[in-house]
């Protein structure tokens, strides 16, 4: 107890750990930007995302004026790709905050339980598993014509599964370890042991497959888009932007490069950070 | 063991039926039906003609018994939009282009993402591993019909080295092959990483090390093996995954494989077409995810003793 109030508490070690990691703390900085960017969207854009104020200079390459050029609409490609943030940042966030509240419960119930509540939690993931995402996407699609809520649902319904797995996994060998037989043995009930000392210990997985959901739904989306059931327009989305881009790909490639690389650097930001807060988080990496 | 076979052999019955149920419903609740289309205007008294004479007339749960009854008896009906030839034959034409170039991208891919991961975990937090990382990283995130259009235009374009389109040579394979590899090769990467570097900070790997073995045989005995339990899961859903990735690489370099039906089957309605290509996409995971658990359980003998 004395060493602990000595010691700086765990939270702030991980904290120092995220810190001195390079990589973690630049993509950090980036997707604080990029969040701000989203939110502050009409101050720092010289339009609005439909607005087609340039249409007699449509296609123009990026110049001083637009610094990502316009598209085949006369719309300022910058602007469309701030508020592309909005959607693709919502849409990847949503998705993957639901895939790990559905995931980490029943991921953690069913590998300490094992038995009849694993069988029952394998049967549903078996059924979410088998059926590919994107057809059930393509099925649902057809069925309510697409739209962003489409796209968290199916991502979230499909996006849990990897969480629970991963949960499952970790808590199952975990279990076997001899802390969790003192607890068991010392009266702690199978509650306190999952929240107390499992699901900790299963962070690792927990954050990777957050991480991992994110760009996950953000493809999705994209792919959702390349088949025309995507986020509808004028709401610019950037799989949507990649999409209508490459049509236009082999003369005018400023309308596919941006929103690409706009997708690449956020889940690139977002995977390095989540990679860092994972090396933090677990103190078993501290020596090294 | 075979007592574990059986039951989970039951359960992928019960898989296949609840699936198969839920599918035809959602199908049948999109509106319209497979001569409502503008190609082919067709009049009333013929479109009617044309529903009883498949039984599209009939109530929902008698087409759905008449076609599972099909099913059993590997009668997967007529695809309307190509009523010459039965499905099983259709499927049987269409999927040879699809496995070939998406088995031969998840061999590919596969290997050289455990190793990029692998490099990536022992030179930790050097340039290796950022190139690693952002590799994998840039693998998953670009579309992978981006990566095909970016293909296209560097090496058929540009560069002319390479045919852009169409099947039948092998030197027409090669783009498509790319395509479909770097998925699995990015999952890999990141995969192999995260769980090496998790293996690798275990006290077992310390007593190995002092108990004098060679750091190779550490790294590719030891080390591989526990890392490759959540490398086994993902191996062969992957493999099948290539099967909805071909609705994407199959339209950017024109192969004639089975990626088209899946969007003009459920664009057309053409019922039997679509249940047929997701229930046999769905039968194949629960088969896939059968085979990685008895490989997870031949893996880590902790797992098998509880059983």
């Amino acid at each position: 107890m004395t060493q602990q109030q000595m010691a700086p508490s765990p939270r702030a070690l991980a904290f120092r750990r995220l810190a001195a990691n390079r990589a973690a703390l630049v993509s950090g900085v980036i997707l604080a930007l990029i969040l701000l960017a989203a939110l502050f969207a009409p101050l720092i854009t010289p339009s609005t995302y439909d607005a087609q104020t340039w249409l007699t200079e449509a296609l123009a390459p990026p110049s001083a004026a637009h610094w990502m050029g316009l598209d085949d609409l006369g719309r300022d490609v910058f602007t469309r790709i701030v508020y592309g943030a909005r959607v693709s940042l919502g849409i990847g966030l949503a998705a993957a905050i639901c895939s790990v509240l559905i995931g980490l419960p029943l991921g953690a119930i069913a590998g300490y339980y094992g038995g009849t509540v694993d069988w029952a939690v394998m049967r549903l993931i078996e059924l979410f598993s088998v059926v590919p995402p994107l057809l059930a996407a393509m099925l649902l699609g057809a069925l309510t014509q697409g739209g962003t809520p489409t796209i968290v649902i199916i991502a979230a319904l499909f996006g849990w599964v990897q969480v629970c797995l991963l949960v499952r996994a970790q808590v199952k060998s975990a279990r076997e370890k001899d802390y969790v037989r003192a607890a068991v043995a010392l009266g702690a009930t199978p509650s306190y042991i999952i929240r107390r000392h499992l699901v900790p210990n299963a962070i690792s997985p927990v954050i990777v497959g957050f991480v991992l959901s994110i760009p996950m739904a953000m493809m999705l989306e994209a792919s959702l888009s390349f088949l025309g059931i995507g986020v509808a327009p004028p709401v610019p989305s950037w799989g949507q932007m990649i999409n209508v881009g490459m049509n236009f790909m082999y003369f005018y490639w400023h309308m596919a490069v941006f929103p690409t690389a706009a997708l690449a650097v956020t889940v690139l930001a977002t995977t390095l950070f989540g990679d860092g807060l994972r090396d933090a988080l677990d103190p078993t990496t501290k020596s090294r | 063991m075979i007592l574990y076979i059986l039951r989970r052999l039951l359960s992928v019955v019960f898989t296949f039926i609840v699936v198969s149920i839920i599918i035809f419903l959602m199908m049948h609740a999109v509106p319209g039906g497979p001569f409502d289309g503008n190609d082919m205007p067709v009049s009333p008294e013929v479109r009617a003609k044309l529903m009883a004479q498949l039984g599209l007339d009939k109530p929902l749960p008698e087409q759905y018994f008449r076609y599972m009854w099909g099913v059993l008896h590997l009668d997967f009906g007529v695809p309307f939009q190509s009523p010459g030839e039965t499905v099983l034959q259709l499927l049987g034409r269409a999927w040879v282009p699809s496995l070939t170039l998406g088995g031969l991208g998840v061999l590919i891919g596969a290997p050289l993402g455990i190793l990029l991961g692998m490099a990536a975990a022992l030179r930790r937090n050097t340039w290796i591993d950022y190139l690693a990382s952002a590799f994998a990283t840039l693998g998953l995130t670009i579309p992978v019909f981006v990566t095909s259009m970016l293909l296209i235009l560097i090496f058929a374009v540009w560069l002319g080295w390479l045919p852009a389109s169409g099947w039948g040579k092998p030197e027409k394979w090669i783009l498509p092959i790319i395509a479909y590899a770097t998925i699995p090769m990015a999952t890999y990467a990141r995969y192999t990483r995260s769980a090496m570097l998790d293996v690798l900070t275990r006290p077992f790997v310390t007593v190995l090390r002092a108990k004098g073995l060679s750091e190779r045989r550490i790294l590719f005995v030891h080390v591989l093996r526990n890392a490759a339990l959540p490398l086994v899961t993902v191996f062969l859903p992957m493999f099948i995954g290539t099967a909805t990735g071909s609705i994407f690489v199959e339209a950017m370099f024109r192969v004639p494989g089975l990626g088209a039906y899946f969007v003009s089957s459920i664009e057309t309605r053409d019922y039997a077409l679509e249940m047929s290509l997701i229930l046999m996409i769905t039968t194949m995971f629960c088969i896939a995810y059968l085979l990685s658990d008895l490989a997870y359980a031949l893996l880590d003998p902790r797992i098998r003793r509880r059983r």
